[in-house]
């Protein structure tokens, strides 16, 4: 039973913070129609942006958090004006290409400064504590603060969205782009908004994840696929799809302790034997495929 | 007959072109022979892998419009089907390459059927979402070795053995490729001009104004994508008796795929030299890009920040490709 | 015609190969050409610049006179048997890519005309280089690879100085044999309850596998309960499955393969999910790294590695303090498994051709085959260098053994490693139970 638990409580712990990383994609999504793959390559930049402000000023990991909030904003504004702008003229085909030529050079960028070797944080005020909460759940401190924010960070960006003028401004931008145009939205602007939040919201995530995960150059793919998948499950576009829809990737995740429950608990032997940690991110691709294929507008889709 | 007629007839093309390809096709004859170094044939024989590979993807890629960024796993399959038959029951390579083919094309159609009911960026992720777990699945299957992969062992074959493909020298596999290279140029001359061809490209332009013609949009994709699947795993098949050793991380990565995908886009997705272009100028590119500044300067990484400009600044401001600009030219000049 | 032309390229070809054949021979050498192969970056870069120092070490011992060194090539300033003629060292970066490796085995060979190869740490890369080689018949010596396969595969132009890990885990199951007889130093006689369930997490790739190999080979002769085994992606960004998989099963003994940065990771998570088992043993590689020993500080004191080099061996070896001494000069840290390893697996290439007095491959195959080197020469605790030319290993150094160290703080407070096993040159007693976090 302590299993079973330790498992949902980690489950749902990383849910919340899978979530945070997808809310930027979503949020670009949902304003201008094109997919973001260096969305795993912006998280990187915030992982790498958190481990050196912390390591070049001394400070705690933690507080990191505004650099990274800065540096995500400006890298996704300058890449929507620098760059996405002329791509969104193109065909789809272009688009997709494009974003990967993106991803290649930010991830071979990180590669040439930085070197393809892993770096963690070593030192900072939650690193390495955790909280033995009984019944089998273990919460690393770290990550606890991380789902924290999330949540935070959902509810600023949902209130963002409904409540203000500018979220006003971007939904409108989002559902026709052209009739806002004439209503004398600056969809442009608009558009370079959403690229800023965007990144800001993923650099943060990333500043916050380098405090439990190691950071390397390649690792920014893996987290653009399960950013589509918590995407494509929540509908894209929908911010609080995204974060349901990170809470169910999160289990799936955890699908490995699941196995592990059900092999001790009605001990069979041959369970033991199966490979299940090997094949924790494949249940997340399968997700995606079955999402998809069964329900395209997701879990929550307002937008086809 | 007609097919073969249609498949060495390659008239439709302005002269001009046919004379730079009949000279290329020379020096690529000949090239042997004035081979500096290893480095040097190294390089051309993955230029004529990749061109194949970017050739079977200009199918359903290009003339389908269906991006498609998965075609590792049919690399993967291909080059561990003929590894492991000729590994546990010794079956040389002109047997195993066709069954490769086969197994692959039957898992295109599995996996096919679902596929093509999603349409742009969902369709892409999804192609990405298989081929990883098709490389997962193999990463803990002990019977492909799992991820430790599987090694063909320079000493069981006393090379040079012409049905397992066991060679010393690269120069066999050199003009083995080349053979396979010509083949397929054949194969996709006819394929253009073939009904699925047309059909393809009337689907690629509104796809709803080819369902009222009648066209069975689902299945002529899924037929296209089983032809390019074919294509793929014929060259992972030699693949791995070249390289003689396989991982899944490494043959069935995603950068292969979006390797695969960037060769044709940047020749020029949709056109027969396409494929051929963009191989030509992204792997030499890369190998010696990699080579000066990669390896000797100590720059790692450096190559492929050149390549992903590259690709930025084609797809942003050119998405047709090389072949796009090298068009746009002669319409201008007729003009 | 297609056909013709293929003949007549073979032929070409054919000639080619005998031109370059002839030249090698009559080539008087003036300098020994020895193609490097190690991880200079990835994963594994940490490694990969002992390594390089190592060999850098032994080349630059090679190559001059020290005479106060009691070593045979410290002596003869380069090759005495071909006139002095000097080592010369070509570093490659396989990155940890069996692949990448296979390529510039290639290259050094053919374009660099190399007459023999030293590497490549990665078992995995060692098996596809080793293979190139065997194809193209360049001898080729590995002294850091441990994976039981490389020298099972009847190859003729590779030797391995290193012994493998089908010892070094039978050394760890002694060990654990040895603390239920009460044999081990400073620990009373554990009964065999308490630490008879194993668990395993090995990296995914050669090495690991084979390691879990061993880990079950000798799980079931020494009679322990292996309850789980698990291999994860050395690039791996998260363990924390893994870990609480591993914690599910309850072990007593947790036993790991990593290379170095996975490594740190590993012991991070493990920290963060507070697993703490009676025992951790790592399989040599990451665990002894200077990083892992810098990055996880006090956090690894208890932590049980086997290696092939302590700096304790100092203390009984006066040629390992006087090279270590040098090592420390040259890169600011005490020689490690990996440098020292490396060292002699370059120091071996040395007496290799000075024994063949000239760099044709059959000579030096000859050469290599009959070589024996006492142990006194070594700075590795082995009895000497011998290579095995019948049976089922080919290649394999006969005179190897391994050691097992454990990390333990200093009076100083510094956290070094201490020899546990064997019983017959432990240096302190051993920490028994870890102590945890």
């Amino acid at each position: 039973m302590d299993l079973l638990l330790g498992s949902i409580a980690a489950g749902i712990v990383l849910g919340m913070v899978i979530a945070l990383v997808a809310l930027g994609l979503t949020i670009i999504f949902g304003v201008m129609e094109i997919v973001n793959f260096a969305h795993g390559e912006f998280l990187m930049v915030g992982m790498y942006t958190g481990l050196l402000t912390a390591q070049a000023t001394g400070t705690d990991p933690i507080f990191t958090l505004p650099v990274a909030a800065i540096v995500g904003f400006l890298l996704g504004v300058i890449c929507y004006a620098g760059f996405i702008k002329f791509l969104i003229r193109g065909p789809m085909v272009a688009q997709l290409l494009g974003t990967f030529g993106l991803m290649l050079f930010l991830r071979n960028l990180a590669l040439l400064i930085f070197g393809s070797s892993d770096r963690t944080v070593h030192h900072g005020i939650l690193v390495g504590k955790s909280f033995d909460i009984g019944m089998g759940i273990i919460l690393p401190a770290t990550k606890a603060a991380a789902a924290g924010l999330s949540v935070i960070a959902f509810l600023a960006v949902w209130l963002l969205m409904n409540r203000t003028k500018i979220g006003k401004a971007l939904t409108a931008t989002a559902l026709n782009a052209q009739a806002a145009r004439y209503m004398g939205i600056p969809t442009e602007k608009m558009n370079a908004l959403a690229w800023g939040i965007g990144g800001g919201s993923v650099t943060v995530a990333g500043a916050l994840i380098v405090n439990f995960w190691a950071v390397n150059p390649f690792m920014g793919l893996l987290f653009t696929m399960i950013a589509f998948t918590v995407v494509a499950l929540g509908g894209f576009g929908s911010v609080p799809g995204a974060f349901f829809a990170g809470l169910v990737v999160g289990l799936i995740m955890e699908i490995p302790g699941f196995w592990d429950f059900f092999t001790y608990t009605f001990d069979w032997p041959w369970m033991a034997d199966v490979p299940m940690t090997s094949l924790k991110y494949m249940w997340i691709y399968v997700a995606y495929f079955v999402i998809t294929v069964i329900r395209p507008r997701g879990l929550f889709g307002w937008k086809h | 007959m007609e097919t073969l007629k249609n498949a060495v007839d390659f008239s439709d093309f302005p002269r001009i072109d046919l004379v730079i390809a009949g000279a290329v096709a020379f020096l690529f004859l000949i090239f042997p022979l004035f081979s500096a170094s290893s480095f040097a044939m190294a390089t051309m024989i993955q230029f004529f892998m990749f061109s194949l590979y970017g050739m079977g993807w200009n199918t359903i890629g290009g003339y389908g419009g269906q991006v498609d960024l998965g075609k590792a796993q049919y690399v993967g399959i291909g080059a561990y089907t003929t590894a492991v038959m000729l590994l546990r029951w010794d079956i040389p390579f002109w047997v195993s390459m066709p069954v490769g083919m086969g197994i692959a094309v039957i898992w295109s159609f599995i996996i096919g059927y679902p596929l093509f009911r999603l349409k742009g960026h969902y369709f892409a992720i999804a192609t990405i979402a298989t081929s990883l777990v098709l490389k997962d699945l193999f990463t803990v299957w002990s019977f492909v070795g799992a991820a430790r992969g599987l090694e063909i062992s320079p000493i069981t074959y006393p090379p040079p053995d012409y049905m397992r493909l066991i060679f010393k020298e690269d120069i066999y596999y050199y003009y083995l490729i080349l053979g396979f290279f010509f083949l397929g140029l054949l194969y996709m001359n006819w394929f253009r001009k073939s009904r699925l061809g047309f059909q393809l490209r009337c689907i690629k332009d509104n796809e709803d104004m080819a369902r009222s013609l009648g066209i069975n949009v689902h299945w002529a994709k899924i037929k296209t994508y089983a032809i390019a699947t074919a294509f793929v795993s014929m060259v992972g098949s030699f693949h791995v008796c070249y390289i003689k050793v396989i991982e899944p991380v490494d043959i069935m990565s995603l950068d292969l795929s979006i390797l695969i995908a960037l060769m044709a886009m940047l020749g020029g997705a949709g056109s027969l030299w396409g494929p051929i272009i963009g191989a030509g100028v992204l792997i030499p590119l890369r190998s010696y890009l990699k080579e000066w500044l990669g390896a000797a300067a100590g720059l790692v990484g450096i190559d492929l920040i050149f390549y992903a400009l590259i690709i930025m600044i084609v797809s942003a401001f050119e998405p047709r490709g090389i072949w796009g600009i090298v068009e746009k030219v002669r319409r201008r000049k007729r003009r | 015609m297609n056909r013709l032309l293929r003949l007549a390229s073979v032929g070409i070809a054919l000639a080619a190969v005998l031109g370059l054949m002839l030249p090698v021979k009559a080539f008087s050498a003036e300098e020994i050409k020895i193609g490097v192969i190690y991880p200079l970056t990835g994963g594994a870069a940490a490694a990969g610049r002992e390594l390089r120092a190592g060999a850098e070490l032994a080349a630059e011992i090679a190559n001059g006179v020290m005479a106060d060194l009691p070593m045979t090539m410290a002596k003869n300033g380069g090759i005495k048997a071909m006139g002095g003629a000097k080592i010369n060292l070509i570093f490659k970066d396989h990155e940890g890519n069996p692949t990448v490796g296979a390529d510039l085995a290639k290259k050094l060979i053919l374009d660099d005309k190399v007459h023999g190869i030293l590497g490549c740490y990665h078992s995995s890369v060692t098996k596809t280089v080793s293979a190139v080689c065997e194809q193209y018949g360049v001898p080729m010596i590995n002294g850091s690879s441990t994976s039981p396969d490389l020298t099972m595969r009847g190859f003729k132009w590779f030797w391995r100085t290193t012994p493998h890990d089908k010892w070094f885990t039978k050394d760890l199951f002694e060990l654990l044999k040895g603390l239920t007889e009460g044999k081990v130093k400073g620990v009373k006689a554990v009964p065999k309850k308490d630490i008879e369930v194993l668990a395993a997490a090995c990296e995914n790739t050669e090495w690991g596998s084979l390691v879990t190999e061993m880990i079950k080979l000798f799980a079931g002769e020494y009679e322990f309960k292996l309850r789980k085994t698990l291999l994860y992606a050395d690039k791996a960004t998260d363990l924390s499955s893994e870990v609480r998989s591993l914690k599910a099963a309850k072990p007593d003994v947790m036993l790991f393969a990593s290379y170095t940065s996975d490594a740190i990771l590993m012991l991070k998570t493990l920290k963060a999910e507070k697993a703490g088992p009676k025992i951790i043993w790592g399989q040599d590689a990451g665990f002894e790294t200077p990083e892992f020993r810098n990055t996880l500080g006090d956090d690894i004191v208890g932590i049980l590695t086997r290696t092939v080099f302590l700096p304790q061996v100092v203390e009984v070896k006066k040629v390992a303090g006087q090279v270590n001494r040098m090592y420390k000069a040259k890169t600011g840290n005490d020689l490690s498994g990996a440098s020292a390893r490396s060292f002699t697996g370059l120091q071996t290439w040395v007496h290799v051709i000075e024994k063949a007095g000239s760099t044709v491959p059959a000579e030096i195959q000859k050469a290599a085959n009959a070589i024996e080197i006492p142990g006194d020469e070594l700075v590795v605790p082995w009895a000497g260098v011998k290579f095995s030319t019948t049976g089922d290993e080919l290649g394999q150094n006969v005179l190897g053994s391994g050691l097992i160290g454990q990390y333990q703080k200093a009076k100083d407070g510094k956290v070094a490693l201490e020899i546990v096993y064997p019983f017959d040159v432990v240096t302190a007693d051993m920490v028994y139970p870890f102590p945890g976090w």
